[in-house]
């Protein structure tokens, strides 16, 4: 072969290479965006069907009619899918029931392993609490199971190259896309709140992904969407003064869901009964309200149809619904039940817009548009900072509604509910959750990584060693044998006792001192000692005021026992490896 | 197409033998409702029916329910042989075990050999009812009352200031309670779950009281039709057939408005125990061949039931008028059709009309 021929199939296979790359990413945005929206829908339909026949859907219960079963139905069912619950989630690793936080710390992490296990445990948990009656939302479960999907593939798609992270953004935007009708909002939720960052590289997969759950929810399936609202019109421009008002007392309203929800959390974990008991015990609760309000099992699909109408509550039932129905989420939550926030968020905050919609009727305030528009208002407002995804909001309601005027005055609402929860709370619920558990996403990805890898593969056994005993001559004569610097003053249980450096040793010998004194006087304990959990951040952040070559590593803070060193270069080599592997990993080809 | 034809004639050819002259001097009673739509039925089924087997029909009339049929199960004295029944008691009476079962397997295929199953629309063929055509309870309004924009939505039959007159609706809560949550704007689709729940109910009957002082109730199905004629209301509930019956009279008198038509099947059923049940099978699959089902929509308009009849409906036999845009099912008539949920009515309905009459009984 001559040079030439050989460059000329070089670029053939080069570009043979790049259109298989381009076949097998769409390919692979296709099929784990079917899988996953076939998932949903079996998921959402398996839930539709448990509502019915345990009596939670109020069609059932009308049909049900005024037999006694009802009321001990509402009691029973709840309790008993609180213990089937609590028993499925023992089998889960870390035994609690996984959800968004997990996905957002495996992609953010690092490589997108989502264990099937979990994810599997966690979704029939899921449809079992929900089926139930739970007081808990249905789309992090969903979003979850898709990642879950998504993971899946991506470790079988036999690519060479790591996919995990993108398998994840198709699950979940197939997924939200499937059950919300909303193919835009999927993708945007896919990268606002999971992946966090924007590249070619998944963003084509994940829209193939999302387009695919559309197809198979509207033209496969024709299911209907969440919900329809006619023609509605912002009538007043003063009104997006209401708007901004809706956002930041929506922010406040979210803030106090979420801290309901933690609270919860803490006082479940102070409750001295058996863990898998305690979702029976939220369940037997909000059976009993229910008898009352029966708007708060379950998704609540009626309540959140009523919300919009005028006249169907009253201020002071829309108030009561409200306080019940974040009671009764953060009791379900807090207390074990595997499900989400989002539904019940949408719900609580539907529920707030249309108690602000008719106070301005009973102020006395004429001149405002539809109740409906506050209502939605209300529901995009309480729902962003929950889930820490503004964008996909005011997308979602976009796409629901194809409403300009009412997504005008949505946006309003959004973002000033977003900079407030932000300001008040945090980014999101997720986010707070994954901060307690050690994972703070508050600077970015890349802290995140790189407090999570240690120093451990860059220790070096490449150091001079002396024993207490030695002498400083023979210090010297060693430190000059192998080139070094610096030497390691050890115990006899190879402690790590100080540091002498060549220089000391060079000072002593001008002024005199005698080289037959013992290194032990001498050695000077370095102030910046690392252990073997040392992380890269943690590393490069205390290095900052370190002058010297190499940092010694011991085993724990109170295990001083030496492992080897560490050089200067080594860590920033290692910051500099992990940040090429993430920027490779969000922009690189293929 | 040799296929097609050898089915056809095996298909008369199964007519006759199976139903053939063997009936001679047997006689079958069919109960129905009665006015146009009987004579409808009279012309497409009973009258060739009657020719065909020699079996001599004794046609009843009734007003619907199941209370007549439990009477006749209940003393063992069963004089009826098929019932034409609203859909959802149907269900309800195979459900207490008052109907014969009927299996699927004795109706004639399609003409191109579609078995019967799969030609019928789905969830049509019940254990104990094929339902043969599909009927809507719709609002039509007398043309003269509204000189300017006439009526075309739901919502218009409660907006008493744009469009006033009297309104005739059944004393009953079906079509009612539907109409009066669906404008509030609630989507079809909802309907049911939303008036599942005391909320909703609250919310339906309120709107009905905003009109309540202009409502002239109805009890028999030809009412309507005479309420609008004489100018006793200006928009009036029924079966869209009756509607259409009268404007083949006049057709410059009444107007259909197809948005949130009520729709749901008309089905034959046997009562449990019947002398007849022989004579009322072989009736129910001489009458739901897709010729003669077909047939039907000549003299009426109600939709069939079977796709290979759907597309066999031609021109109505007097005037010539063409069929199809007077179906409930037509494309353009069915976008904003509700499906009667029947399984609810079927369970509920009891407890429905206890409260609709409380209602009615309520001063405003």
């Amino acid at each position: 072969m001559t040079r030439e021929e050989s460059t000329k199939s070089t670029v053939v296979s080069a570009e043979t290479n790049t259109f298989a790359r381009i076949v097998f990413i769409l390919a692979f945005g296709c099929v784990a965006g079917a899988v996953s929206s076939l998932a949903s829908i079996g998921f959402i339909t398996v839930i539709d069907w448990l509502n019915d026949v345990f009596l939670v859907s109020p069609r059932s219960r009308m049909i049900a009619g005024d037999s006694p079963w009802v009321v001990v139905a509402t009691i029973l069912v709840p309790a008993i899918g609180g213990l089937l619950v609590g028993v499925i989630v023992l089998f889960i690793a870390d035994k609690r029931p996984h959800g968004p936080p997990d996905i957002i710390r495996a992609v953010q992490g690092f490589g997108g392993d989502v264990p099937p296990r979990s994810g599997v445990l966690t979704a029939v948990a899921s449809i079992v609490g929900i089926g139930c009656g739970a007081s808990v939302g249905q789309y992090g479960p969903l979003a979850h199971m898709g990642a879950t999907i998504g993971a899946f593939i991506a470790r079988f798609s036999g690519s060479g190259r790591p996919m995990g992270t993108v398998g994840v953004g198709c699950g979940v935007a197939a997924a939200i896309s499937t059950v919300f009708n909303a193919p835009i909002a999927g993708i945007v939720f896919a990268h606002e709140v999971i992946l966090r960052h924007y590249s070619l590289r998944a963003f084509a997969p994940v829209t193939v992904a999302s387009t695919v759950g559309f197809i198979f929810a509207n033209v496969v399936f024709k299911r209907n969407p969440l919900f329809r609202i006619e023609d509605v019109r912002v009538l007043y421009a003063p009104e997006f003064l209401g708007f901004v008002v809706v956002g930041i007392a929506g922010a406040l309203v979210a803030v106090l869901f979420m801290r309901s929800i933690l609270l919860c959390g803490q006082l479940a974990k102070r409750i001295n009964i058996a863990q898998y008991l305690k979702p029976m015990f939220a369940g037997a609760c909000i059976g009993i309200v229910a008898i009352w309000i029966p708007d708060i099992l379950g998704i609540g699909r009626e309540a959140l149809r009523f919300a919009i109408i005028e006249d169907a509550f009253t201020a002071s039932e829309l108030a009561v619904t409200l306080i019940a129905k974040i009671a009764a989420t953060a009791l379900c939550i807090g207390f074990g039940f595997a499900g989400g926030v989002f539904s019940p968020a949408l719900l609580i905050g539907i529920l707030f817009g249309a108690l602000v919609g008719t106070g301005l009727e009973s102020a006395g305030i004429e001149a405002h548009s539809d109740l409906s528009i506050y209502a939605i208002c209300g529901m995009a407002a309480v729902t962003s900072p929950v889930i820490g995804a503004p964008l996909t909001a005011i997308i979602i309601v976009f796409e629901l509604t194809r409403n300009y005027g009412l997504t005008t005055a949505v946006m309003v609402s959004v973002v000033f509910s977003n900079v407030v929860g932000y300001r008040v709370f945090g980014r999101s619920l997720f986010d707070v959750q994954l901060k307690a558990r050690g994972f703070d996403l508050s600077f970015g990805r890349d802290k995140v990584v790189l407090d999570h890898r240690t120093i451990e593969n860059y220790i070096t056994q490449d150091f001079t060693q002396l024993a207490v005993g030695d002498s400083l001559l023979s210090g010297k004569n060693k430190l000059l044998a192998e080139s070094n610097t610096e030497a390691y003053v050890l115990s006899e249980q190879h402690e790590y006792v100080g540091t002498i450096t060549l220089t000391q040793l060079l000072q002593l010998e001008q002024t005199n001192q005698s080289l037959e004194q013992v290194v032990e006087q001498f050695a000077r304990q370095e102030a910046l000692v690392f252990t073997h959990s040392t992380t890269i951040w943690a590393a490069m952040d205390t290095m900052e005021d370190f002058v010297g070559e190499s940092i010694p590593v011991v085993i724990s803070d109170t295990d001083s026992t030496l492992v080897g060193v560490v050089f200067e270069a080594s860590v920033v080599k290692a910051y500099l490896d992990t940040t090429k592997k993430i920027r490779a990993e969000e922009h690189g080809m293929g | 197409m040799m296929r097609r034809l050898f089915i056809l004639f095996l298909s008369f050819t199964q007519t006759l033998f199976a139903t053939g002259f063997a009936h001679a001097g047997e006689s079958l009673t069919i109960v129905s409702w009665g006015g146009p739509y009987a004579t409808s039925q009279q012309q497409a089924y009973f009258t060739p029916f009657a020719k065909e087997t020699g079996i001599a029909i004794d046609l009843r009339e009734y007003q619907g329910g199941i209370k007549e049929i439990e009477n006749q199960v209940g003393a063992a004295k069963v004089e009826w042989g098929v019932v034409d029944m609203i859909f959802a008691d149907n269900i309800s009476a195979c459900e207490k075990g008052l109907l014969e079962p009927i299996d699927e397997k004795v109706l004639y295929p399609a003409p191109d050999g579609t078995p019967a199953g799969e030609d019928f629309i789905a969830g049509s063929l019940t254990a104990c009812g094929v339902s043969h055509n599909i009927a809507s309870v719709v609002l039509a309004y007398r043309r003269d009352a509204f000189p300017g924009e006439k009526p075309s939505h739901i919502k218009d039959l409660f907006d008493l200031e744009k469009f006033p007159g009297k309104r005739a609706l059944q004393r009953n809560p079906a079509a009612n309670l539907e109409w009066a949550l669906l404008s509030y704007g609630v989507p079809r689709e909802d309907l049911y779950n939303l008036l599942s729940t005391e909320r909703g109910l609250k919310l339906a009957f309120s709107r009905l009281d905003s009109i309540r002082d202009q409502i002239v109730w109805w009890d028999e199905v030809d009412e309507p039709v005479k309420l609008l004629n004489s100018g006793a209301a200006a928009i009036a509930s029924g079966f869209n057939g009756r509607f259409f019956s009268s404007m083949v009279e006049d057709k410059e008198l009444i107007n259909i408005i197809w948005d949130g038509q009520l729709y749901s099947y008309s089905t034959w059923g046997i009562p449990k125990g019947s002398a007849q049940r022989d004579q009322a099978i072989a009736f129910i699959r001489f009458a739901t061949e897709t010729w003669h089902m077909a047939e039907l929509a000549a003299y009426i308009a109600y939709g069939p039931t079977r796709a290979s009849a759907a597309k066999l409906v031609g021109t109505h036999y007097e005037t010539g008028i063409n069929m199809q845009p007077h179906l409930p099912n037509n494309p353009p008539n069915f976008q904003g059709a509700i499906e009667k949920d029947y399984e609810w009515y079927a369970k509920t309905g009891d407890r429905l009309t206890e409260r609709f009459n409380y209602w009615l009984s309520q001063q405003n």
